[in-house]
């Protein structure tokens, strides 16, 4: 209801002041990948970005312009990602980027973004050192990540030995590689580190190499929706019942997989039950927005909700959409949203609040220890402040 | 190494299935059907619809194909017949429905992952290996598949019809053989085989509008390698499958995915008749 009073106040107001409106208003521009990999996710992104900017437009929007959202299919890959970045930054010439993506894609967009001077927040958690003069990243990195994981597998199942499976491409592999280091840093061995392409979906010869392996634990880190479920359902069907962490499950995925996801662990600076004001204002808002459409807020929607607002800072604290002047101010910012209180202040990374979870029967994610203000660590350590 | 040869005969009796429907079509019609991979999606929907309906797992494969059969018999009708003397518009016409039927179950249920229930979880000890129980099960279908249709095709009348439309077209019509209705009730055949495959996979995946597509080169690539015949497309599963599950097991996942393509081309430069006996 609310959208459609708005959407008619917008076209009331265009009537009135005719193409002026366009010039004044804010364009965020959103790539996410609708269709792809990344097509379980990507909805519920896009709702918290609109959330973001019909609270933003509600309350007066930026420096008194109002928001204008502009999402674009980037198909979760590379080649998709440089139609959807060349067509934002050069054809609808967006004020800012802020996405959630794949790795791939946004290694493709990148370019287009230094050439465009377009400051762009990447809201989406990735296997880290990604650094660009025009970005920041308001989501975890491998450093936050998968520390908590492996030490509880380390105390509460005394596990040694470790299974890694990933999807080809720049998180999985990423992730994998630093949780390989952090296993052996801890005195673990890694006993097998396999990996699928993206759009691969048969996973047989690797779980069967993982059962002639016989690890004490199961570490995966696949890209986020297809390859995710069918990796779980496989290895659900195989009997593969050691302790498993997954690095890119979100509790929208785990709920859906259903029983198949039951005792997975994870470990998100989101997870909705988390207890604080800012988190039930912003599911009540949520519920109150889309209703039955309404797709589980996670790790992945969170930080693109967060992101909205902490654009909004910087503009102001800048006083202008000047893109040099909002990267200059991005560092300095915080908003203190669902997550909690967030600063990219870190080499274009943020501390963060961590949670390890585990899905429960009914697909909820309980949350049994969290981890206050985990650094990121050296991220790019050339863009230091 | 007993797990490997496990994993070898279940992905070669997966392949056998998603591919017997496109073999069928190829004989009696000459046709390659490039909505196959589409059709397998179709099929898996249709599992999905199943599960949403909250009808027994089991059904859903039997389901699909009956689902398919008549799609096919319409589709027959309407796309593929009026293009009988132009053998290679038909093919891109079967591409082009591919297309449409992808973007149709996109506007229909959106891009996203559904699931689809299993009708069977968990592992069976086999051989003193616990191994997948849904692989397993699949694997027998397969088998009763491969031998319902060897006696479809050499115990009934519409089979020795189909073979004598697949040997020789213009013979058969001379001998009274009704050719356009064996076309029909093969591309019905087909493409309730596609779906019904559809179904059988989408336990073990996920069901999404591109889900038959991987499929479909790799089906493609086992009907050209093995020709029409049941026997020798149980044989190419089996050989570029195996190759596939040794590969993947042996030396990597990423080039596993190239096997079965690679494969089938070196035996088509060696030998063009692939391993069709005549």
């Amino acid at each position: 209801m609310m959208t459609r009073l708005l959407s008619t106040l917008a076209v009331v107001a265009a009537l009135t002041t005719g193409p002026a409106l366009a010039e004044e208003s804010i364009k965020i521009g959103i790539p996410v990948g609708l269709s792809g990999a990344n097509s379980v996710v990507a909805p519920s992104v896009v709702q918290s970005a609109e959330l973001a900017a019909e609270e933003i437009n509600a309350s007066g929007g930026i420096l008194g312009k109002q928001v204008e959202l502009v999402v674009a299919d980037d198909g979760s890959g590379a080649q998709g990602a440089q139609r959807a970045f060349d067509s934002l930054v050069f054809q609808d010439k967006v004020n800012v980027l802020i996405s959630m993506e794949t790795s791939a894609a946004r290694n493709a967009g990148l370019p287009i973004v230094n050439r465009g001077k377009v400051p762009y927040i990447y809201t989406s958690f990735y296997e880290g050192r990604s650094c660009s003069p025009w970005m920041y990243v308001n989501a975890w990195v491998p450093e936050q990540q998968v520390a908590p994981i492996v030490d509880h597998f380390m105390k509460e199942f005394s596990a040694k030995t470790y299974f890694l499976v990933g999807s080809d491409y720049a998180f999985g592999r990423g992730m994998l590689e630093f949780t390989r280091s952090y296993v052996e840093s801890k005195g673990g061995t890694v006993v097998g580190e396999e990996y699928l392409p993206m759009d691969g979906s048969d996973w047989t010869a690797i779980i069967s190499k993982l059962k002639a392996a016989n690890p004490d634990a199961l570490i995966t880190s696949t890209a986020g929706g297809a390859p995710n479920v069918t990796l779980t359902k496989q290895l659900r069907a195989a009997g593969v019942n050691i302790p498993y962490g997954n690095l890119a499950v979100d509790e929208g995925t785990a709920k859906a997989m259903g029983a198949d996801a039951t005792g997975i662990f994870i470990a998100a600076s989101y997870i909705t039950g988390i207890d604080s004001p800012e988190n039930k204002t912003f599911l009540a808002a949520m519920e109150k927005k889309f209703g039955a459409d309404l797709k589980t807020p996670n790790d992945l929607s969170v930080p693109q909700y967060e992101a909205v607002y902490l654009y909004k800072a910087a503009v102001e604290k800048a006083g202008s959409t000047d893109p040099q002047a909002v990267i200059d101010a991005l560092d300095e910012v915080s908003f203190t949203g669902p997550r909690g209180s967030i600063t990219m202040n870190k080499q274009r990374h943020a501390p963060l609040t961590m949670y390890l979870g585990q899905v429960q029967e009914d697909g909820s994610v309980s949350v049994i220890q969290s981890f206050s203000n985990v650094d990121p660590g050296e991220q790019c350590p050339q863009l230091a402040n | 190494m007993s797990i490997v040869a496990l994993d070898i005969l279940t992905t070669a009796a997966i392949l056998f299935v998603v591919a017997s429907g496109l073999m069928m079509i190829l004989g009696v019609m000459k046709l390659i059907n490039f909505a196959h991979g589409a059709f397998l999606t179709v099929g898996g929907y249709a599992a999905y619809l199943t599960t949403q309906a909250g009808i027994s797992p089991w059904l859903a494969m039997p389901l699909a194909g009956l689902f398919g059969f008549f799609a096919g018999l319409i589709i027959e009708r309407v796309i593929v017949r009026p293009l009988y003397d132009r053998p290679l518009d038909a093919i891109l016409a079967t591409w082009g429905l591919g297309i449409v039927i992808g973007q149709l179950i996109t506007l229909g249920f959106g891009r996203e992952v559904q699931f689809a229930a299993s009708p069977l979880s968990g592992t069976m000890a086999l051989a003193g290996i616990e191994y997948s129980s849904y692989r397993i099960a699949a694997s027998l279908i397969a088998l009763i598949i491969a031998g319902a249709l060897t006696a479809l095709l050499y115990l009934t009348r519409f089979g020795l019809n189909a073979r004598a439309v697949i040997m020789n077209e213009t013979l058969a019509r001379g001998l009274g053989i009704d050719s356009q209705k064996v076309r029909a009730l093969t591309f019905g055949l087909g493409a309730g085989l596609a779906c019904a495959a559809g179904a059988l996979i989408t336990p073990l995946l996920s069901v999404d509008p591109n889900m038959g597509l991987p499929w479909l080169v790799n089906s493609f690539m086992l009907v050209l390698v093995s020709g029409v015949s049941i026997p020798s497309l149980l044989l190419a599963s089996l050989l570029l499958g195996g190759a596939q599950v040794l590969v993947s097991t042996y030396l990597s996942p990423i080039l596993g995915g190239l096997t079965i393509v690679v494969l089938a081309a070196l035996i088509l430069r060696i030998n063009p008749k692939g391993l069709s006996l005549d």
